[in-house]
């Protein structure tokens, strides 16, 4: 225990905390008898110059009182609060025992750019970044609305990081807000780095393998999921948000959908629900037509299929195997390697799997078009989390046909629907305008019909406010 | 809980035991078509044609000939021929010879329709001849016999001049009451396939045929039809033949009968086709609807006389290709149709084509 007489509040007990932090920078002005104490990279250099510099070292002592009680100086009246001030990017100044804290936050950050992951044609082109307000301003900018309703909570034991909760009032289901905030809340672990890490904090199955929270890097998806009546966690040094409660069929929506046509939209929509059957089916297929069920190959495929089989030293479902493993490799490297090499291997790896492999005997050409065509069809999937998760389902399905054939297939995605049924996204169906059946919400979910006609909230987000748009007189 | 969550795992381990119905594509000998001939000494021989799927191969096709007493026990001797795994879930097309189909083929339709593999499209075309020989054949600028008389009768078909008959049609009219089933002749025409005419049979028995050019004719008279060409010589002017030919052919089909009381019935039979003219040789102007109304009655009267023949050659052969039995039936109740004898009433019964024809265009400029 220290000594009473020891003053909590004296510059050597706060130096003494930050023992052995070499950025912190300590400025004295002994004419004045002041001293600042500060994290020079997490001030604004600009106002730290107009606030601090310029006034201090032109005032004489017997005016620093009196400047202290301007009204940007917050008094400091214990040490906890002055060492957190200083580790959110506060100065503090210490004159004769007592220490004010000035905020001057602003340390460098990247600036808005367009969002990698979620790119789309038309329609806004800016992404979050990794300051969670610099995130919220893009939203503010959006809905400017004093309903938006902003909660703020702290999260991990040591990085203390915001949370920030938003939603509309009177739109968004109150008890889905206080049941998200309870979550968020309930949060234990020491860091928090990421809104990916968010989400599998408060899931309602952490163990599946589907993302139950859609998390979008676009301030537009955002506003949109706020005004629908969803929920969205931001977290700070996160470049994403989270929007709940998601459905199964929201992450087969792309923001384009809206901002071209309808009849595109519908029509990309449709498309992308094709690409979903085609990534699960068309390896399992082709493996469960070679293996099992030759009667099911058309005439003039048979020739073709049987001539390209005949080489191959594997039963099909290694060698379908072997090229998703492959078209895996390759897509991770691309994704890991910096851009120009990214490239190279691209081609590289084109020809060593589509040319090398077939001519080598490996593969037969069938397959390299069966597995080129479902790795295609897994990236026309607008979020990359639920992408990721049916590239994975693939290989089960794979080997599920391998072992039983076409039956293999029916028993796969008859589980995969099982499992989605029972999934549950913050208490509400994960397969929501299906299963409970709702519809009126068909026509935003399979289809992206005129706007003309979208004039409700979705049922999930158990609204009371369900009407978004009047009949136009 | 994790008990009732292993059951269904447990099932699906038991399932593996089905491993050994795996069924690798390229290990197989995939039959296509298959044909059938009756031996002197009243056994069968078996021709397979399976198609060779290694590409550095010059042939395309493997042929197996044997000789048996059925036709699965003819498969089982062509495993002992190859390396490959015989299997029938790809068979398209069976062809049977003459000979056989003259004895009968209802026990290897029966055989056929018994495999589940086998689907119920696999086509039913009789050979003028050995089929087997047919099928042995390799005709210079088509390198797989059985494709290409599967191909010829699919196109053929699809313009009514002959019944492609499928292992459904077939089983279906020969087990039904009151129709004789059809099917397509083909014949070695030196370095072709020709279609040679539609086989009509009693039962299960080839019984009579009629030319391929006359099958149009039948086909109006024995169904509906969306398609088809026909065309019609109207007899000579100054030396030369007057031809028409309709195409885009509408048929509407109608049987009426009528009861004459102890067992004799009266039949009409109703073909109402409409079709385009796309050649015409003769003089008059059929832009004129008075000359298309005679052209349209000469056309009606030159086919009923073509179907009434027809229709009495049928009853000749008491072959009852047109389903008329299956009219007669319905008219009756099943007391009075069972005490019946079909096939002695037939012959006697007075059957009366009409034809009623539309001329809807004749060409564009004329």
């Amino acid at each position: 225990m220290r000594s009473m007489a020891h003053n909590p509040l004296s510059l050597e007990h706060i130096l003494e905390e930050f023992d052995q932090c070499a950025d912190l920078n300590h400025r004295s002005y002994p004419e004045i008898e002041t001293d600042i104490v500060y994290f020079s990279h997490l001030v604004d250099t600009a106002s730290f110059i107009k606030e601090i510099q310029e006034p201090f070292s032109k005032i004489r002592l017997d005016e620093v009182d009196q400047l202290l009680l301007q009204s940007q100086f917050t008094p400091g009246s214990d040490p906890k609060q002055v060492v957190v001030g200083i580790l959110a990017g506060n100065v503090a100044i210490f004159h004769r025992g007592t220490v004010c804290l000035l905020d001057v936050y602003g340390p460098e950050m990247r600036s808005v750019q367009q969002s990698e992951t979620e790119t789309i044609i038309a329609g806004p082109h800016d992404a979050f970044v990794e300051s969670a307000l610099t995130n919220i301003s893009l939203i503010r900018g959006r809905l400017k609305s004093p309903h938006l309703k902003i909660r703020k909570y702290a999260v991990g034991e040591i990085s203390k990081t915001a949370v920030y909760l938003l939603y509309i009032k009177d739109v968004a289901n109150p008890k889905l807000v206080e049941d998200m905030g309870r979550r968020i809340q309930s949060i234990e672990t020491d860091t928090l780095n990421d809104g990916g890490m968010l989400t599998q904090f408060i899931e309602d199955m952490p163990n599946s393998v589907f993302p139950q929270f859609l998390i979008t890097e676009r301030p537009d998806v955002v506003a949109s999921k706020l005004a629908a009546g969803r929920i969205v966690a931001i977290v700070d040094n996160s470049p994403t948000a989270i929007s709940a409660p998601a459905a199964f069929f929201e992450f087969f929506s792309s923001p384009d959908d809206y901002y071209q046509r309808w009849a595109l939209g519908t029509a990309l929509r449709l498309l992308r629900y094709m690409a979903l059957l085609i990534t699960i089916t068309f390896t399992a297929m082709y493996v469960s037509v070679t293996t099992f069920h030759y009667e099911m190959i058309p005439e003039a495929l048979l020739r073709t299929l049987a001539e390209s089989r005949n080489r191959v030293p594997f039963p099909p479902v290694y060698e379908a195997l072997l090229m998703e493993i492959m078209i895996e490799l390759l897509r991770e490297a691309g994704a890991r390697l910096p851009t120009k090499i990214g490239q190279t291997i691209g081609i590289v790896g084109g020809i060593v799997i589509g040319q090398a492999a077939v001519q080598a005997g490996l593969t037969s050409n069938v397959l390299i078009i069966a597995v080129a065509s479902s790795a295609i069809a897994s990236f026309v999937i607008p979020s990359y989390m639920m992408s990721a998760s049916i590239r994975l389902i693939r290989f089960g399905i794979i080997i599920l046909t391998g072992v039983w054939g076409n039956m293999g297939l029916v028993m796969g995605i008859a589980v995969i629907v099982i499992h989605l049924s029972g999934l549950t996204s913050l208490g509400t169906s994960y397969v929501m305008p299906v299963a409970p059946m709702k519809s009126t919400d068909w026509k935003d979910v399979f289809i992206r019909a005129p706007f003309s006609m979208l004039r409700t909230r979705p049922k999930q987000v158990g609204t009371s406010n369900r009407i978004k748009q009047k009949n136009r007189k | 809980m994790l008990k009732l969550r292993l059951i269904p795992v447990l099932l699906l381990l038991l399932l593996t035991g089905c491993k050994s119905d795996e069924r690798i594509l390229e290990k197989l000998g995939m039959v296509q078509t298959a044909s059938y001939d009756l031996l002197d000494n009243k056994r069968l021989k078996v021709t397979y044609c399976v198609p060779v799927t290694d590409p550095t191969s010059k042939v395309r096709r493997e042929l197996m000939t044997t000789v048996s007493d059925s036709l699965k026990s003819a498969r089982l001797q062509f495993s002992l021929q190859t390396d490959l795994k015989v299997v029938s879930g790809q068979v398209r097309e069976t062809l049977y010879g003459t000979k056989l189909a003259k004895e009968g083929l209802g026990d290897y339709i029966d055989t056929l329709l018994r495999d589940p593999s086998i689907a119920l499209g696999v086509r039913v075309t009789v050979v003028e001849g050995d089929a087997g020989d047919l099928l042995s054949k390799t005709f210079k600028s088509h390198n797989d016999t059985g494709r290409y008389i599967t191909h010829l009768l699919d196109k053929e078909s699809y313009g009514n001049s002959v019944p492609a008959t499928t292992l459904y049609e077939f089983s279906r009219d020969f087990n039904d009451d009151g129709i004789d089933p059809v099917a397509p002749i083909v014949k070695d025409g030196g370095d072709k396939v020709v279609i040679e005419g539609v086989a009509m049979f009693q039962e299960d028995r080839y019984v009579m045929r009629i030319p391929a050019e006359d099958g149009i004719i039948f086909a109006l008279f024995r169904d509906d039809l969306r398609q088809g060409e026909v065309a019609i010589n109207l007899g000579d002017k100054d030396g030369r033949p007057v031809v028409i030919m309709l195409s885009s052919l509408l048929n509407k089909r109608k049987i009426k009968v009528h009861q004459l009381g102890d067992g004799r019935f009266k039949v009409d039979i109703f073909a109402s086709l409409q079709g385009s003219v796309l050649e015409y040789t003769g003089e008059e102007k059929i832009n004129e609807s008075k000359a298309r109304h005679e052209l349209e009655q000469k056309i009606s009267e030159y086919i009923t006389a073509k179907a009434d023949l027809m229709v009495e050659q049928m009853q000749e052969h008491n072959v009852d290709s047109l389903g008329i039995g299956t009219y007669v039936r319905n008219g009756l109740n099943y007391k009075e149709w069972t005490s019946l004898n079909w096939r002695e009433v037939y012959p006697e019964i007075e059957v009366k084509c009409h034809t009623k024809v539309v001329i809807k265009d004749y060409g564009k400029y004329s």
